[in-house]
């Protein structure tokens, strides 16, 4: 068993156990500050990692994508305020068991939760990852780009609010992601002539430009309406009241199964995240729940659902990134910059050219995931406390020059900061009229690698398009593809009727 | 005394070099930290090379060698940045001379290896090969191009890139063999070689290094050099198989930025040729699946030029 001989390495080797820590911390801290996720941190984080090993380095900026999903969840509990929109749905009924006094309780139920949602998505992967790169290796271009226009077709079916904003703000990611060197004839294309545009849009200032400076913009913007963290005293009854028992706890239990599952299932496939997984384990719990009225006024299920399926979509989630080379989230392509930057190669090949450092790197996750539970269960409300002791005129701007410091030493090129502050504004407009930052910044992602595998498709076709249809794994995955899109037609149709009759 | 005597000279005693390094630069002191301008990302391919010969410089250079990554636009964001460096032995750039070259040949570009740089001298080789996957009914190339006659258009080829060194070498050797096959280009050796083991194509332009580790699932059929690999010894080379295909190869090679003394140059040179020949530059290479392959200034120039002779008509035909 590989983990286990990675496990023993990883413990015993205490300068990686420290950068760990030192993740789990950062990651819960960035997590919990409004505003700030934890793909933003790892982006912002990523040039620190150049000088470090190359497993330091991947176990760092991975255990902070753990406890980040992890840490948003302490703001939307104790300020009412979400510091990740995964953890959006653990306010539903989170701050209102904050209001009642019982903040450190509902910490507690999402800390337990979000650990056995991580380990229980970790462990699939550890034990998956081996089958999936075996049957990853016999799938060509065409299947991979059947498997990318799935990921298309979910990703538009679940954009928010406006599906035609939610379509353009992907069509957008597209587009921009089409500046550069063509993949196949490595023509430059949409360069207006441009020297520093031949080699496209680089993913890291982007992501800073849209995810941390559009986020100062609209902290900007809402800089009058203060953030207030609930009581947190500590006197006897207060101590009484946040005690949780296993009596207590027991009832979340299979909420916390089925949503570990949930979550697990959508980290695998590219394109969605933890935020979905949250609200469609919370709408799934609700559906189930034996007291589905308690819901939305203070319910421990309502917090363990979510809280289980954020966290075990991390490790899932670097499946498709690690066999196939597909990016199946934001962090998962600043992930594999690293991978690229130290000179490891993704991909069906990775566990054999990689095997130890791979299984290394899931130990540091399993590490990762105990410090920051344990972190959380004792000190969620401290951590609380210390980011409200910030005053937002020194955070923000703080921020706001990291990532100008961050954007430059990525690649140590003044061109990058300039990508950055445009996307700043890009993404704090895209917020502002309701497109959405998320679906461009995973269709930036992903375009690439799509377009890149249709045209090799092409050129290795003998008959044109039919190759998708005559390889049966390609036909299967568009055939997915293609039923999703009719299901979400169908339910939308519904919906908008449902809707209309309760305007009516 | 001529440089080339100097060389010889300079070789002849490393041994007297190792116990005063000042001694190998005649009158070259250089007293602040040189940049070494590798046009290409950290961690990348080229970039493992620079950080090998950062590594061993010390012995040989009395100040240290710092490595610098202008990574953009295929090397060229970082070669007009040190075409342009004040000429006074603090900047250098390391690149892969192949794909410089065949960059200057594909886009025009307005800087190249001959006009816009002295070149000091080069420090390893890259080489391509032809692989095919293991269950692959090719034993040898002679196999591979009898069906590929007999199915004109059929066969199905991967490699980098367009227009990168194994694009060009592959081309090279449809030509040669007369055969015609369609392209298609992948992302970085791993993406191209794990298609190749995948059966995607029929054969793969990689990297000899890329084989190391994967002999279970590749075959090599044949190396684009004129001598076997070092590491590699049982890959028979093209031309032992009596095919006469163009040398593309990547040789990684050191620019000063014209208008930079004579003497700094030939003291780098000297001081590139005494780093080369230890150990430990060596072991760093072998980890890396190379060896060292020093070549002087002018050999290194004359090695590019005989490559740029050789890979013109290949790029010309594909402009057509």
């Amino acid at each position: 068993m590989d983990i286990f001989a990675a496990l023993g390495n990883v413990i015993t080797d205490p300068v990686l156990m420290l950068w760990v820590l030192a993740a789990a911390i950062v990651g819960m801290v960035a997590g919990a500050i409004p505003g700030l996720t934890a793909s933003a941190a790892i982006a912002m984080l990523l040039p620190l990692t150049f000088y470090m090993e190359p497993l330091s380095a991947l176990a760092f900026l991975y255990v902070i994508g753990k406890s980040g999903r992890y840490g948003g969840s302490i703001s939307a509990i104790l300020f009412n305020t979400p510091g990740t929109a995964a953890s959006a749905a653990t306010q539903i009924d989170g701050y209102p068991l904050a209001q009642r006094g019982m903040a450190s309780k509902a910490m507690k139920v999402a800390t337990i939760s979000s650990v056995i949602g991580d380990y229980t998505g970790d462990i699939l992967l550890i034990f998956g990852v081996g089958l999936i790169a075996a049957v990853a290796l016999r799938l060509g271009p065409p299947e991979l780009f059947a498997i990318y226009f799935a990921a298309f077709v979910v990703i538009g079916s679940v954009i928010g609010k406006s599906i035609t904003r939610g379509l353009a703000s992907a069509v957008l990611g597209v587009l921009v992601n089409m500046i550069g060197l063509d993949p196949i004839s490595a023509e430059a294309r949409f360069t207006f002539g441009s020297f520093d545009l031949t080699n496209g849009v680089s993913l890291v200032p982007l992501m800073i430009g849209i995810f941390v400076l559009g986020e100062v913009f609209s902290q900007i913007e809402a800089r009058h309406s203060p953030v207030e963290i609930v009581d947190t005293s500590r006197d006897h009854d207060a101590r009484a009241r946040n005690r949780l028992s296993w009596a207590e706890y027991r009832p979340c239990m299979p909420h916390v199964i089925r949503s570990s599952l949930i979550g697990s299932f959508i980290g695998v496939l590219p394109g969605l995240g933890s935020s979905i997984a949250a609200f469609v384990a919370y709408g799934e719990g609700k559906r189930r729940a034996r007291n589905p009225e308690e819901w939305g006024h203070g319910a421990l299920e309502g917090i363990a659902a979510p809280e289980s399926a954020n966290n075990a979509v991390s490790g899932p989630s670097m499946a498709p990134l690690l066999t196939l080379g597909i990016p199946g989230s934001t962090i998962g392509a600043i992930l594999m910059g690293v991978f690229l930057i130290h000179g490891i190669q993704i991909g069906p090949t990775l566990l054999i050219t990689s095997r130890e450092l791979i299984f290394s790197l899931f130990a540091c996750g399993l590490i990762g995931i105990a410090m920051y539970g344990t972190i959380g269960y004792f000190g969620a409300a401290w951590v609380g406390r210390f980011i409200i002791r910030i005053p937002t005129n020194v955070l923000y701007p703080v921020i706001f020059l990291t990532s100008f410091i961050a954007a430059f030493a990525s690649r140590g090129n003044l061109f990058d900061v300039l990508v950055m502050v445009l996307a700043g504004f890009g993404g704090w407009l895209m917020k502002k009229f309701d497109f959405n930052p998320a679906a461009f910044v995973i269709s930036f992602v992903l375009a690439g690698g799509a377009e890149e595998t249709f045209r090799q498709s092409l050129l290795l076709s003998h008959n044109g398009l039919l190759i998708f249809v005559t390889r049966p794994v390609a036909l299967a995955f568009l055939i997915i593809g293609v039923a999703a899109l009719v299901l979400r037609a169908r339910t939308l149709g519904r919906q908008a009727k449902e809707a209309a009759l309760n305007d009516a | 005394m001529d440089r080339r005597t100097f060389v010889k000279l300079t070789a002849a005693g490393t041994a007297l070099t190792a116990l005063s390094p000042s001694m190998a630069f005649a009158q070259w002191e250089p007293r602040r930290p040189i940049n070494l301008i590798v046009p290409y990302g950290a961690g990348g391919g080229t970039d493992s090379f620079a950080r090998a010969l950062a590594a061993s410089a010390e012995s040989a250079l009395p100040v240290p060698m710092v490595v610098v990554n202008r990574p953009g636009s295929s090397g060229i964001t970082g070669a007009t940045e040190a075409a342009g460096a004040r000429p006074d032995g603090t900047t250098f750039m390391m690149t892969s001379g192949g794909s410089f070259l065949l960059t200057y040949l594909l886009r025009d570009t307005d800087v190249n290896p001959f006009d816009s740089f002295q070149t000091v001298a080069q420090i390893g080789d890259l080489t391509t090969s032809l692989m095919v996957p293991m269950n692959s009914p090719y034993q040898t190339i002679d196999d591979l191009v009898a069906d590929a006659l007999a199915r004109p258009g059929e066969l199905r080829w991967n490699h980098t890139g367009r227009g990168s060194f194994h694009h060009i070498a592959g081309q090279g050797f449809a030509n040669e063999a007369g055969i015609e096959a369609v392209d298609v280009p992948f992302d970085g050796g791993g993406a191209t070689r794990a298609a190749v083991i995948g059966g995607q194509v029929d054969f793969g332009m990689i990297g000899i290094q890329q084989a190391a580790g994967f002999e279970s699932e590749l075959r090599v059929l044949a190396l684009v050099s004129n001598m076997r690999d070092p590491i590699a010894v049982d890959v028979p080379t093209f031309a032992e198989q009596g095919y006469d295909v163009p040398l593309i190869s990547s040789p990684i090679t050191v620019f000063a930025p014209n208008g930079t003394d004579a003497e700094i140059i030939t003291g780098m040179e000297a001081a590139l040729q005494q780093i080369t020949s230890q150990p430990e530059f060596a072991a760093a290479m072998l980890e890396l699946g190379n060896t060292p392959g020093y070549l002087n200034a002018a050999d290194a120039r004359a090695r590019l030029e005989a490559m740029r002779d050789a890979a013109a008509p290949i790029v010309a035909a594909l402009e057509e």
